[in-house]
């Protein structure tokens, strides 16, 4: 079964054709990165007007790529949500006129799913499994029962990991994104600033807000005093206070199901203190991580993840499948 | 017999959704709705009735137009994601139109239409339709109370119309594609970001 999928949640114009939910035959990624660096984040409008002006070429290429023709094509795939709403719509509506240009059937597919069925592109999932979702705009727990069952355990109670190292590459003038730029400055430095407990009532809840502001406040403090701040020093207490909540909810999780594999999906999981700390936390089960190019936003993700939800779950949508800046899982 | 060529027409960069299929210079069927912020919703479904009711199908079709904006900036998007993605999937001509234009060819005389840009400002322009429709001034962001004292005679304000597309045809305003891959709406603005960063 060959799907076609297309990306356009965030800042990436993606397009992918993948084989059976594992042989990925192309996966096409413009990323608008240079664009949005200029203003220091994502802008949206900025983001859905550089969709609309390349979706066609991208889609082209994936096809190219792919060496098929669209003949072979037997789905469409398309991320529904979450992400932002002007940029879904270009990838969906682009999406609903290709397959009903070429009479092939439609599914609207889960950005979350298609992070987590990333790593199903190098490793075979198996069940039960925790996920754990990290990235600019998500920090989640999930337990997966089997192919398409999810399950949220818990999530950020405010700001997505992502988000903060953002900020805190902002208040460090470090420039946008902040996660690369922090996570390779953290690796000259040593935790020397001293770092908040983080603490949450929810055992597979998280929160960034505590720590970021922390941070903030500390630098600050040093300014005000005439002391210089220590970014590698700074970068590296707070990627080191950052990721081990992380760790520290990933392995309650797993002691407290069943889980024979734990998975590492989203944008952060290209941070190389937690691909390390994941490596010497999880020993006794088997975990999976995507490849660097599997971390960040990209339609090969998407494609994997529709082959297993037109297998195990729904089959198609309508031609009046929606987008959704928040979705549920 | 050569048949004569069928046409689709989509517009989704004002509050109504507007799609109609043409076979020559005939209109098959035409939708023209307001809308609830739901063009991504109801467009594609829209083309598909039109054309199950008329009896066609998208391999019957021989040419699309679009309405490139300005208006709606996610609207627009919609309308233009579909008609690229559909003249580039069935390699068929591809011509854009402003929607404003469409709107005004609804209407008899002069006509400025216009799409809400808030704080007192619109995406406006002003059309002259007789037998055909007449460009007499160039779409713009503009304040909508300042630009309508400056107008001249008798005029009527428009923020709809079900368009005619054969009297945009006469009046040579359906522009042709080169390349359907770079077509992108006419937004008349820069963003807010863009603008604010030029500012500095
Ligand atoms: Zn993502």
């Amino acid at each position: 079964m060959i799907v076609l999928a297309i990306e356009s949640s965030c800042d990436e114009t993606s397009a992918s054709v993948a084989k059976d939910g594992r042989e990925i035959l192309s996966n096409v990624v413009f990323s608008q990165i240079d664009l949005h660096e200029t203003f220091g984040g994502v802008v949206p409008e900025v983001a859905s007007r550089e969709h609309v002006k390349r979706i066609t070429v991208i889609i082209e290429k994936a096809l190219e790529e792919a060496d098929v023709s669209v003949e072979d094509i037997d789905l469409v795939a398309v991320t529904q949500g979450p992400g932002l709403i002007g940029a879904l719509l270009v990838g969906i509506n682009a999406a609903k006129a290709f397959a009903f240009a070429h009479g092939i059937p439609i599914v609207g597919v889960h950005h979350i799913a298609g992070h987590i069925y990333a790593n199903q592109i190098q490793h075979e999932l198996r069940f039960p499994l925790i996920a754990l979702v990290v990235s600019g705009g998500h920090t989640e727990l999930i337990r997966m029962q089997g192919h398409y069952q999810f399950e949220v355990l818990g999530h950020t109670h405010d700001d997505a990991i992502g988000e903060a190292y953002d900020k805190i590459a902002r208040v460090l003038g470090l420039g946008y994104p902040g996660g690369p730029v922090i996570d390779k400055l953290a690796k000259e430095g040593q935790p020397s600033y001293d770092m908040p407990n983080i603490r949450t009532e929810d055992p597979y809840g998280f929160s960034y807000s505590g720590l970021k502001s922390h941070v903030i406040n500390l630098i600050h403090r040093e300014r005000q005093r005439g002391r210089s701040v220590q970014t590698v020093d700074m970068a590296a207490s707070f990627q080191k206070a950052a990721i081990e909540h992380l760790i520290e909810k990933s392995r309650r999780a797993v002691d407290n199901t069943d889980a024979g594999m734990f998975l590492v999906a989203g944008g952060v999981a290209a941070n190389s203190l937690l691909r390390e700390r994941v490596a010497q936390t999880f020993t006794d089960i088997s975990y999976a991580i995507p490849d660097f190019e599997y971390c960040t936003d990209n339609a090969a993700m998407m494609a994997v993840a529709a082959y297993y939800q037109y297998t195990h779950a729904r089959q198609s949508d309508s031609m009046s499948l929606n987008g959704y800046s928040r979705l549920e899982l | 017999m050569k048949r004569s060529p069928v046409r689709l027409l989509l517009d989704t960069a004002t509050p109504y959704l507007n799609v109609a299929l043409y076979e020559g210079t005939e209109r098959l069927g035409s939708l023209y709705r307001k809308g609830n912020n739901d063009h991504s919703v109801t467009l594609m479904p829209a083309v598909e009735q039109l054309f199950k009711d008329h009896d066609r199908n998208v391999e019957d079709l021989d040419g699309i137009v679009v309405g490139i904006g300005p208006g709606s900036y996610t609207g627009v998007r919609i309308g233009v994601a579909v008609a690229k993605t559909l003249a580039w999937s069935k390699n068929i001509p591809l011509y854009t139109v402003s929607s404003l234009a469409l709107m005004a060819s609804g209407h008899h005389g002069k006509a400025l239409p216009w799409v809400d840009a808030r704080r007192g400002y619109a995406f406006l322009g002003l059309y002259e339709v007789n037998d055909h429709v007449v460009q007499l001034d160039e779409d713009r962001y503009a304040h909508l109370d300042s630009y309508r004292e400056e107008i001249e005679g008798e005029w009527t304000a428009v923020t709809s119309g079900r368009p005619d597309l054969l009297l945009l045809e006469r009046g040579g305003l359906l522009f042709p594609v080169e390349d359907v891959h770079h077509v992108s709406p006419m937004y008349l603005r820069q963003t807010e970001a863009e603008r604010n960063h030029s500012a500095k």
